[in-house]
């Protein structure tokens, strides 16, 4: 996996864990072991796909009424 | 007649639900500066804001009188400490209040109760920013101070007799939270008694200790022998009452005298010289108005703080004020409205403003507050009848006012609630407050019968003993003392069981060896691992919870609180002896509960009952916290039954682990030989956990956050709207299934705007009503806000919302926090 700020490269595992977008999605955040920027990684392959910042989606998405927003695509 | 322009400006604010500029613009310009000048206490994710101090006039007067009285029996000791720190501690008055009396030196401190655990003292020395200036020199006196009390406070004290395995095991920080002290912990009170005024209950002090010394002059015999023990306890009572007496009496001069020679402005002068009265009045007499009967209340709560972390704030404030707001705004006319809800808004900022420094663990289980200080309100009288008054009305209004975020309310809802009363718990609710909870009182009054055997006269008096646990406020009643540590991180449970008693994360054999769930035949088998791991978690903390409980007045000592207790006047004890006659109200919380019926529900579908997967394949995928196993952790959240969904597979599962669990609550006994029935909530006990518990069967990664608490389903995995949610709830027994059950939703401030919107709420409300859950309580702030303040927090300073069992400002939760809450789902309702 790669940083996408840094371009650190290594496996996923290697970038600590840091807690989900939802349960019921692939979206995970991961801390960079370089930088240190939290990322917004696609489990199912691995991959970092930009720098998470408050307010960020697919973070704070109600799956109620209130519908998935636009910008989720996971 | 035409609007005002603030008229208008006010509509447009409520039209767009900017509920905190509503407040800002509506409450008197007293409140607005009372609310505006105080601090703010709670931790802010887990530091504290800056500018915030520990108070070291406290330790330092505390400790200095202590040491004189060394050898003194410990009560005698104790008192003799407090009564020099009511009687030298720095007081001061803020300007406008009306309400006087701090737990602490100055409106920007917090107390510090190092007499709980040495271990947790160290700590800090780690918190930047909250040692006063000069640092140097206050390190300096925190050292001299920690030096002293190593060994000397209550859990040191406790650690020397506990089991050396049950400490460890306890200490690990995976299976339960707390200390088993009263040095940190929670009291009932009964007003009614206290309210006769501390020189009454002196009275009946003295007279104990007169009758007594009259029986110590009789002929020798082993029965005399206790007396002895007593009478310095008595004399521990005394000495408090006279030094809270003196405290009050300090407020009063200092009143007298800033308006005798330094206030200029006519009106405050007034004012200064009326609290004045009312500090020479309360607490030494009984109350004849709303502001001494507010201000007697508060003396009590202040002096008990200085004696001990008072971690919730048990109370019915509308029922013990009621009489007098009713005397002073209805009867006499003293007060106007207006004036009478200005002093219930001070009444609930005096509170909020109290601050008291809490480890780490603490402040993140808690974030953004101080304690679970939850207020009862509503209710019914000893009689059956409806408790709800115009004060009840006046507290919902100036909290929509003041908005703070501690004290909140829980509401005792019954059927004879008038409807202009829920109305007004509706705006508080729709005004994004995130409180009153709601509370089903019926069911829970059955509930205090069933499980305590309280009578049900007495059972109708409850208040919250903390967020969510009934208490009677009567003699044998109120519950002096419920320390966290009996509280479970329950998920644990269903871990163990998977993992044959190991500890995948603290790398600690925990539990039982209940065998390697590889060689399980079927999920009976697997099932009745569970309940063992069950059996233990509970036994181990309940067994250090009433060791703690026992040895409190010798380790700890309550000189305060046994002096307003009635059971300890009368028998010269302290109020923690469980000897003295208390009923036992004990429960052990239940944190990550839900997680238990969702993973053994995963197992028995995916391992045993469709075999689409090895218990082996499962075990190998948890080990890689889900790592590489990404199809199949979705596999396990998406088509596994989830809790919440009005799903008999997993109902099924999860109202029977209760019904063991209720089985062994009534096996398991506390010191005064009463049940311990499991009450699952969560506080942000679910994010303090989100690292300390393993990978599940529900899907769930080492890391993220646990359900948000109780009996809710897991953020957006209740997918079948609101009715689903409260049938699976409604499946067991509310009396006598457990103590209580907390339960949160969201609901969508859009839908619920008008009055369409409240009568979509009452009609929801029916439905839960009548299925019989004893708790529900509402989140009604869109997705859209949460993301914004998240963005920029600063402009969102007064969002409120419903944590678990609490309300935070929305800015003071941690990131993670954050997002857990906007992950819940949103259910409309209708």
């Amino acid at each position: 996996m790669k940083c996408t700020e840094c371009a650190f490269e290594a496996p996923a595992a290697k970038f600590r864990y840091l807690y989900n977008a939802r349960i019921d999605a692939s979206i995970t955040m991961r801390q960079c072991p370089q930088c240190q920027s939290w990322l917004a990684v696609n489990e199912m392959n691995s991959e970092a796909q930009h720098l998470v910042t408050p307010g960020e989606a697919p973070w704070g998405k109600s799956s109620g009424i209130e519908g998935l927003a636009d910008d989720f695509n996971a | 007649m035409a609007k005002s322009q603030q008229a208008r400006d006010v509509d447009e604010l409520v039209k767009n639900r900017e509920w905190w500029f509503v407040a800002e613009k509506t409450r008197s310009s007293r409140l607005d500066y009372l609310r505006k000048a105080v601090w703010k206490k709670g931790a802010i994710g887990g530091n504290y804001a800056p500018g915030i101090k520990i108070d070291l006039k406290f330790p330092q007067l505390f400790t200095e009188k202590w040491k004189e009285h060394d050898g003194d029996p410990i009560m005698l000791q104790k008192a003799n400490a407090l009564a020099h720190v009511l009687d030298n501690t720095p007081i001061f008055i803020t300007d406008h209040a009306q309400l006087v009396g701090y737990v602490g030196s100055a409106p920007h401190e917090i107390v510090w109760h190092w007499q709980g655990v040495s271990m947790v003292n160290e700590e800090i020395y780690n918190e930047q920013g909250i040692i006063p200036e000069p640092e140097q020199e206050s390190l300096e006196t925190l050292a001299e101070l920690n030096d002293y009390w190593g060994g000397r406070t209550a859990v040191d004290k406790l650690a020397r007799v506990l089991d050396p395995e049950d400490a460890v095991k306890f200490m690990s920080g995976a299976i339960g939270w707390g200390t088993p002290t009263s040095a940190v912990t929670y009291s009932t009170k009964d007003f009614d008694f206290i309210f006769q005024g501390f020189e009454a209950l002196l009275a009946k002090v003295e007279q104990c200790i007169e009758d007594t010394e009259e029986k110590l002059q009789g002929e020798p015999s082993p029965e005399l022998l206790p007396l002895y023990e007593k009478i310095p306890n008595w004399e521990a009572m005394q000495i408090i009452l006279e030094a809270g007496i003196r405290y009050a009496k300090r407020y009063a001069r200092l009143a007298r005298t800033v308006a005798e020679h330094f206030e200029s402005d006519p009106k405050r002068r007034e004012e200064l010289l009326r609290v004045a009265e009312t500090c020479e009045r309360v607490p030494a007499k009984p109350p004849r108005s709303l502001q001494e009967s507010f201000q007697f209340d508060h003396f009590v709560q202040v002096i008990l703080r200085y004696e001990t972390f008072e971690g919730a704030w048990p109370h019915r404030p509308d029922y013990v004020h009621g009489p007098f707001y009713d005397q002073d705004v209805n009867v006499e006319k003293r007060l106007t409205k207006e004036e009478a809800i200005d002093l219930v808004g001070e009444h609930l900022i005096r509170t909020y403003e109290v601050g008291i420094f809490a480890p780490r663990w603490t402040r993140e289980g808690l974030q953004g507050i101080t304690g679970t200080w939850v207020w009862t309100m509503g209710g019914v009288k000893p009689d059956g009848s409806d408790a709800c008054n115009d004060l009840t009305v006046a507290y919902m209004q100036a909290a929509r006012l003041v908005r703070v975020s501690n004290p909140t309310f829980g509401f005792r809802w019954h059927p004879k609630v008038k409807d202009e009363v829920m109305r007004e718990c509706f705006e508080c609710i729709r005004h994004g407050l995130g409180y009153p909870s709601m509370r089903n009182d019926p069911v829970l009054v059955a509930n205090s019968v069933h499980w305590h055997g309280h009578p049900v006269e007495e059972a109708r008096t409850w208040v919250h003993q903390a967020c969510m646990s009934p208490c009677p406020t009567t003699k044998y009643g109120c519950q002096p003392f419920r320390m966290a540590s009996a509280t479970a991180n329950c998920a644990k449970m269903v871990e163990y069981a998977l993992h044959n008693g190991y500890d995948p994360v603290v790398n600690m054999q925990m539990g039982p060896q209940t065998g390697d769930p590889r060689e399980f035949k079927d999920f009976e088998e697997f099932f009745q691992a569970w309940v063992k791991q069950m059996e233990w978690l509970r036994n181990i903390l309940v067994r250090t919870v009433n060791l703690g409980r026992v040895k409190d007045p010798v380790f700890f000592s309550r000189p305060v609180l046994s002096s307003v207790y009635e059971r300890a006047i009368e028998t010269g004890t302290d109020a923690c002896d469980p000897t003295n006659g208390e009923r036992g109200n004990a429960w052990v919380t239940g944190f990550t509960w839900v997680e238990n019926a969702d993973s053994l529900a995963a197992v028995k579908k995916f391992i045993y009952d469709e075999k689409k997967y090895t218990m082996a394949q499962l075990m190998d995928a948890l080990n890689a916290n889900w790592d590489g196993y990404e199809e199949m952790r979705l596999d396990f959240v998406k088509n596994a039954p989830k809790w919440g969904n009005d799903d008999d597979y997993v109902d099924e599962i999860m109202v029977r682990c209760l019904r063991e669990v209720s089985r062994h609550a009534k096996e398991i006994k506390c010191p005064s030989n009463n049940n311990w029935p499991l009450l699952p909530e969560n506080v942000s006990g679910n994010i303090h956990y989100s690292s300390v518990v393993g990978a599940l069967p529900n899907g769930r990664r080492l890391g993220d956050a646990l359900y948000d608490g109780g009996i809710s389903p897991g953020p957006g995995l209740d997918r079948k709207g609101p009715t689903a949610v409260l049938k699976s709830c409604g499946k067991f027994d509310h009396v006598t299934d457990g103590r209580a059950f907390l339960l949160n939703q969201r609901l969508s401030p859009t839908q619920l705007s008008g009055e369409k919107g409240y009568q979509l709420w009452k009609a929801y409300m029916k439905t839960w009503a009548d299925l019989g859950l004893d708790h529900v309580q509402f989140n009604m702030v869109d997705d859209a806000t949460l993301r914004a303040a998240q963005k920029d927090p600063e402009k969102y300073q007064e969002v409120i919302v419903r944590v678990a069992g609490y309300s935070a400002h929305f800015v003071d939760i941690s990131r993670k926090t954050q997002d857990n809450i906007i992950q819940r789902t949103v259910q409309g309702l209708g």
